[in-house]
């Protein structure tokens, strides 16, 4: 498919949504074609995708322990070089040695998503907030592929 | 494309083959992980047909795992096909390419 040359200046999606799994996907498609309009590879899409809905799964399973009717306020946004995604709840504190991320290893069931969502982005960023927790995911944007329109 | 996960299950030469479509994630792969175990307890061989899953997560990932640490207690076997793009990706960003068994297709499975 071909991509326009000119880029749209900013772009902030802001959603609002319960801890309910079945939002995940809604999430996943904009943040995946958001990906695509600003010159991601599609292997790097689907790795950013990934780290979003792993961020927001952890915060469904341990901030909320599964528990479907809380809140989520998700932002993403589109910057010159980077694109940014924040999470923010009001459940449990995170467990640091799980952000931290543990080795892998084969016989664990868990602790693979935290894994993921640090191969994928350049940044990851927890921190506890007044509202409560704040997770912050930055994905640089590679330099040959952002066009700024000039005035 | 598919939004939401879905399986179904047949029988070919001696193995059982679970066909799975959609997206995989944390509001589904509970279901998908009660369909293999109880597809592993009829069966000593089980083929699960990845190649129309466009999404996993680690959840996904670890019911995976999970079904094949019970195929190797029981002493049973679980194959993996159809593996590429989304879940391919994912299972080598977990080094977990090497730990299950895959092979490229169906017939390869069923010779596996």
């Amino acid at each position: 498919m071909e991509r326009h040359s000119q880029l749209p200046m900013s772009f902030h999606l802001k959603v609002v949504m319960s801890s309910d799994p079945r939002f995940l996907s809604v999430v996943r498609a904009a943040v995946g074609r958001l990906g695509e309009v600003y010159g991601l590879t599609e292997d790097s899409c689907r790795e950013v995708t990934l780290a979003v809905d792993e961020a927001l799964a952890n915060v469904i399973r341990h901030a909320y322990k599964n528990r479907h009717d809380e809140e989520i306020e998700f932002n993403c946004q589109a910057r010159v070089d980077h694109l940014e995604f924040t999470l923010v709840d009001r459940g449990e504190p995170a467990d640091l040695a799980r952000i931290c991320g543990r080795p892998l290893d084969e016989v664990s069931l868990s602790g693979r998503g935290t894994h993921l969502i640090k191969a994928a982005m350049d940044e990851m960023r927890y921190e506890r907030v007044p509202a409560g927790n704040q997770l912050r995911l930055i994905k640089n944007i590679p330099a040959a592929k952002v066009t700024v329109e000039k005035p | 494309m598919e939004r939401h996960m879905g399986s179904s299950t047949r029988i070919e030469k001696g193995t059982t083959i679970v066909d799975v479509v959609g997206q995989i994630d944390l509001g589904n792969s509970p279901a998908l992980r009660k369909t293999l175990l109880a597809s592993l307890k009829d069966a000593d061989r089980v083929a699960v047909n990845l190649n129309a899953v466009k999404y996993i997560d680690s959840s996904g990932i670890a019911s995976l795992l999970e079904v094949l640490k019970e195929a190797r207690q029981c002493k049973k076997r679980l194959v993996l096909f159809g593996v590429t793009g989304a879940v391919s990706q994912v299972l080598q960003l977990t080094r977990l390419t090497g730990v299950f068994e895959i092979r490229e297709n169906e017939e390869q499975a069923l010779e596996a």
